[in-house]
C-alpha cells in the first residue's frame, strides 16, 4: 500500500554489543541511497549510533510485509550479515507504531540512560544527513519535525532530563544547589583520580573559575594542571590554599582522613563564613565526616552522591509515565495527519469534478441563450462555480470529521470516491447482482429527481 | 459600585489568583503558571498603586488614619519583591510575598479607624521619617522571612542528604536567600532605627505628649535590639547562612507582634 510508514531497528534492548557492531551502519548517506534503490520505499531515513539503528521508511507500491523484508534483506546484505540473525535482534513496526517509537526515541525514553539529550542531537543530524541527499520528503519531513517537536515538549512539560544520573554530574548539580551560578567558584582537586578529574571537569564546563591541583606527587599535579588548565601544588600545602576556594574534590588513596574538621572550622572563619562544598569520592574517605556538622559546610561522600543519583534514577522512571503520554498524544495528532494525507486528493478530485459539471452545463446554457458580453458570461462562471464548490462544502466536512475516526478513513474516503465516481469506474454489468437493474443516464436520473420532487409535493 | 470598591475587587481578585496560581506552579513545578502569576501580581500591584494615589489626592488626611497603613504595607511587600526579584532574579519569594499582599490588603479593608496624631505642618515629613521606614523595614523583613524559612529548610535537606530531588531546579540556591537576608539586614537595620527613633523627635516637639515608656515603647526596642545583634553578626562578624536566618525569623516575628499591639492600641486610641 502506498505511504505508509515503516520502521526497522534494533538497540541495546534487543541485541547485544555484537550483532549491533555488526550490523551498525557505517555509511549511512550511501546506504538510505540504496535502500531507496533496492528497496519498494519512496522515501527513508537511517540512524546509527551505538546503541542503536533505526531505519524509518514510507512504502511505495508495495505491501508492508514485502517492504520490510526488502530492508532486512538490504541491510544484511550491506553488513554481511545473515538476514536470520537481523530479525532475530531487530524490531519492526509499521504506521503509528512507528511514529510512536520514533517518537520515543527521540524524547529519550529508550535511550540506556532515559532522558540523556544526546540522541536528538544524533537523530537532527541523521535527519539533515537524508534531507540533503533528498531521501526525505514529505511524509518523513514532516514525522522528524513533529518527532523533534515531541522531544521538545517532553523535555519542557516533564522534569525527565531535569536531574543528574551520573556520580560527576550530580556533584556539579549540588554545587550549584548551593552556590547558583559557579562563576566567580574556586575548586580545589585532592588527589587525582579519574572520578575526581571528570567531576572537575564537570565543575569548570559549569562556570567554576580557577581549580587548584593538589597531589602527593607534583609532577602527576602538573601534568593534570597542563589539560585543566589550573595551579598544581604538593598535597602538603593543601590547609595554606583551602580557604581560598570554595569547592573540594577529594580522591587520594590515603587510609586517613586528609581534612578534619577542626581543620575546616578554622579556615571557616578566615572566608568569614563563606559557604564549602566538599566531594569526597574515596574510600577510604578522605574528610572527616563531621565537617558536615559546621555551618555552610556540606561534605557528600561517594555514597550519598550514590544516592542522590539513585532518586534521580527512580524520579525520572516517574516522570517517563507523563512523558509516553505526551507521546502517545502526539502519535495520534500525527495520525490525524497522515490519515487527512489520504483525504486531501479526493478533495482536490471532488472539486475538479464539480468545476467540470458546472463549465459542462455553464457552456449547454450559453449555447441555448445565445451571445452574451463577456461581464455577463463571468458573472454566469462565477455562479456556477460557487454553486458547484457550496453544494460540496458540507460531504466535505463530513469527510473531515469521519477520517479523524480511528480506522475509519479508508472506508469514508472510498465510499465518497464511488459515490461521486471519481476515479472513473466502469461499473461492471452484473455488479448489483440482485438488485433492481436501473440505468444511470443522464436523462434517467434526471426523471427520478422529477419523479422523486412531484411524490414529496 | 463606586470607583474605590471596583478597584479594591480587582485587586484582590489579582493578588488572589497570583497566589493560587504561584502556589499550584511551585506544587506541579509548571513554570508558565509562576510567570502568568507573578504579572497578574504586576497588574494587581499596579492596580493598587493607582488604588493609594487615589487615597491620597481625594483625602489629605488619608496619612495619618483610615485603610491607609496596611494597605500601604501590602504595596511594600510587593515593591520590595519586585526590587529582588529584578536584582537577585529571585522569582521564587513571590511564595511569601504574594499571600502576605493579599492578606494585608484585606487587613486594610477589614482594619479601618486607626488614627495616629501628627502635627499637621509636619505630617508628611513624620509620615516619612516614622511610618514610610517601618513600613519599608517591615516589607523587607516580610521577605527576609521567607527567605530566611527557604534558606533553614533547603539547608536541612542538603545538610541530611533527604529528598533532594524535591529541590527542583526551580528552587534558587541557597546563597541566593541569604543574598536577600544580607541585603534586608543591612536596609532594613537604618531604616527601622530611623523609623524607631524619630518618635522623640515628635516627642520633642509636642510638649502636651511627655515620653513614658509603656509596653509597647518596650517591646519595639526589644525588637531593635534583637536587629541590631542580627546586624552586629552579620554585617561586623561576617555570621551567614542558617544563623541569621534563624536570627530573621525572630526580628520579623517581633515586628508582627509589635505591629499588632501598635494596630490594637492606636485603634482604642479615640
Amino acid at each position: 500500500m502506498n505511504g505508509k510508514i515503516i520502521l526497522v531497528g534494533l538497540n541495546h534492548r534487543t541485541a547485544g554489543v555484537d550483532v549491533r557492531e555488526r550490523f551498525a551502519l557505517t555509511d549511512v548517506e550511501n546506504f538510505e541511497a540504496g535502500l531507496m534503490a533496492h528497496c519498494p520505499l519512496s522515501e527513508c531515513m537511517a540512524l546509527s549510533t551505538c546503541n542503536r539503528v533505526e531505519i524509518v521508511a514510507v512504502v511505495k507500491r508495495a505491501g508492508e510485509r514485502q517492504a520490510i523484508d526488502a530492508v532486512i534483506g538490504y541491510w544484511a546484505g550491506v553488513c554481511q550479515g545473515s538476514p536470520e540473525l537481523l530479525v532475530e535482534n531487530t524490531y519492526q513496526y509499521t504506521d503509528l507504531e512507528a511514529v510512536e517509537h520514533l517518537f520515543t526515541v527521540a524524547s529519550s525514553l529508550d535511550s540506556m540512560v532515559m532522558g540523556e539529550p544526546q540522541i536528538l542531537g544524533q537523530l537532527k543530524d541523521a535527519y539533515r544527513k537524508a534531507v540533503e541527499k533528498g531521501t526525505a520528503r514529505t511524509i518523513i519531513n514532516r514525522l522528524l519535525h513533529k518527532s523533534f517537536s515531541v522531544a521538545k515538549r517532553v523535555r519542557t512539560e516533564t522534569a525527565i532530563a531535569s536531574s543528574a544520573v551520573s556520580i560527576s554530574y550530580a556533584a556539579v548539580e549540588l554545587a550549584k544547589k548551593i552556590f547558583g551560578a559557579l562563576d566567580g567558584t574556586r575548586a580545589m582537586l585532592v588527589g587525582a583520580g579519574e572520578m575526581a578529574e571528570l567531576a572537575a571537569t564537570h565543575l569548570l564546563q559549569n562556570g567554576v573559575r580557577d581549580i587548584v591541583i593538589a597531589n602527593r606527587t607534583l609532577s602527576r599535579a602538573k601534568e593534570l594542571a597542563s589539560t585543566m588548565g589550573g595551579t598544581p601544588i604538593q598535597i602538603e600545602q593543601l590547609s595554606d590554599h583551602l580557604h581560598e576556594v570554595d569547592i573540594v574534590i577529594s580522591s587520594t588513596g590515603s587510609p586517613v582522613a586528609v581534612i578534619r574538621a577542626r581543620d575546616v572550622k578554622e579556615i571557616l572563619k578566615k572566608r568569614k563564613n563563606k559557604p564549602m562544598f566538599f566531594i569526597d569520592i574515596a574510600v577510604p574517605r578522605d574528610i572527616d565526616p563531621d565537617v558536615n556538622s559546621l555551618d555552610n559546610v556540606y561534605l557528600y561522600d561517594i555514597d550519598d552522591l550514590k544516592e542522590v543519583v539513585e532518586e534521580n534514577m527512580a524520579q525520572r522512571q516517574g516522570e517517563a509515565v507523563k512523558a509516553r503520554a505526551v507521546v502517545e498524544a502526539e502519535t495520534e495528532t500525527f495520525g490525524n495527519w497522515l490519515r487527512s494525507l489520504a483525504l486531501q486528493p479526493t478533495i482536490v478530485d471532488l472539486v475538479d469534478r464539480g468545476e467540470e459539471i458546472a463549465q459542462r452545463e455553464l457552456a449547454k446554457t450559453l449555447k441555448k441563450i445565445g451571445p452574451v458580453d463577456e461581464a455577463t458570461r463571468r458573472s454566469l462562471e462565477t455562479l456556477v462555480l460557487s454553486v458547484g464548490r457550496k453544494a460540496l462544502h458540507e460531504p466535505i466536512c463530513f469527510l473531515k470529521r469521519r477520517t479523524q475516526e480511528e480506522g475509519s478513513a479508508d472506508q469514508f474516503i472510498d465510499l465518497a470516491r464511488r459515490m461521486f465516481n471519481l476515479d472513473d469506474e466502469l461499473v461492471p454489468p452484473d455488479a448489483h447482482m440482485n438488485r433492481k437493474s436501473s440505468s444511470c443516464a443522464p436523462e434517467d436520473v434526471d426523471r427520478l429527481i422529477d419523479a422523486s420532487k412531484n411524490k414529496e409535493q | 459600585m463606586g470607583l474605590f470598591e471596583l478597584l479594591s475587587i480587582l485587586i484582590i481578585g489579582l493578588y488572589a489568583l497570583g497566589t493560587l496560581l504561584f502556589l499550584t506552579g511551585v506544587c506541579s513545578g509548571n513554570d508558565r503558571l509562576k510567570k502568568l502569576a507573578v504579572w497578574l501580581a504586576v497588574a494587581g500591584f499596579a492596580l493598587n498603586t493607582v488604588d493609594l494615589v487615589l487615597a491620597l489626592t481625594g483625602d489629605a488626611s488619608a496619612l495619618s488614619s483610615g485603610t491607609f497603613y496596611f494597605n500601604i504595607l501590602a504595596w511594600c511587600v510587593l515593591a520590595v519583591y519586585f526590587f529582588l526579584w529584578w536584582r537577585l532574579r529571585l522569582e521564587f519569594l513571590a511564595i511569601t510575598a504574594l499571600p502576605l499582599a493579599l492578606l494585608l490588603y484585606v487587613s486594610s479593608l477589614a482594619l479601618g479607624g486607626i488614627t495616629v496624631v501628627m502635627p499637621p505642618e509636619l505630617t508628611v515629613l513624620f509620615f516619612g521619617l516614622h511610618i514610610g521606614t517601618l513600613i519599608l523595614t517591615l516589607g523587607v523583613m516580610i521577605m527576609a522571612f521567607g527567605a530566611a524559612v527557604a534558606f533553614i529548610y533547603y539547608n536541612r535537606k542538603l545538610k541530611t542528604k533527604a529528598g533532594l530531588s524535591s529541590m527542583g531546579q526551580g528552587i534558587p540556591s541557597l546563597d541566593k536567600f541569604d543574598a536577600v537576608n544580607r541585603l534586608a539586614v543591612t536596609i532594613g537595620f537604618p531604616l527601622f532605627t530611623l523609623g524607631l527613633f524619630s518618635t522623640y523627635f515628635w516627642y520633642l516637639i509636642d510638649a502636651k505628649r511627655p515620653f513614658a515608656w509603656d509596653i509597647m515603647k518596650i517591646g519595639s526596642f526589644a525588637v531593635w535590639f534583637l536587629f541590631a545583634f542580627l546586624f552586629h553578626q552579620r554585617v561586623v562578624l561576617g555570621w551567614r547562612g542558617r544563623k541569621p536566618a534563624i536570627l530573621a525569623i525572630w526580628v520579623f516575628a517581633g515586628m508582627c507582634v509589635s505591629l499588632i499591639h501598635h494596630t490594637i492600641t492606636f485603634r482604642a486610641v479615640p
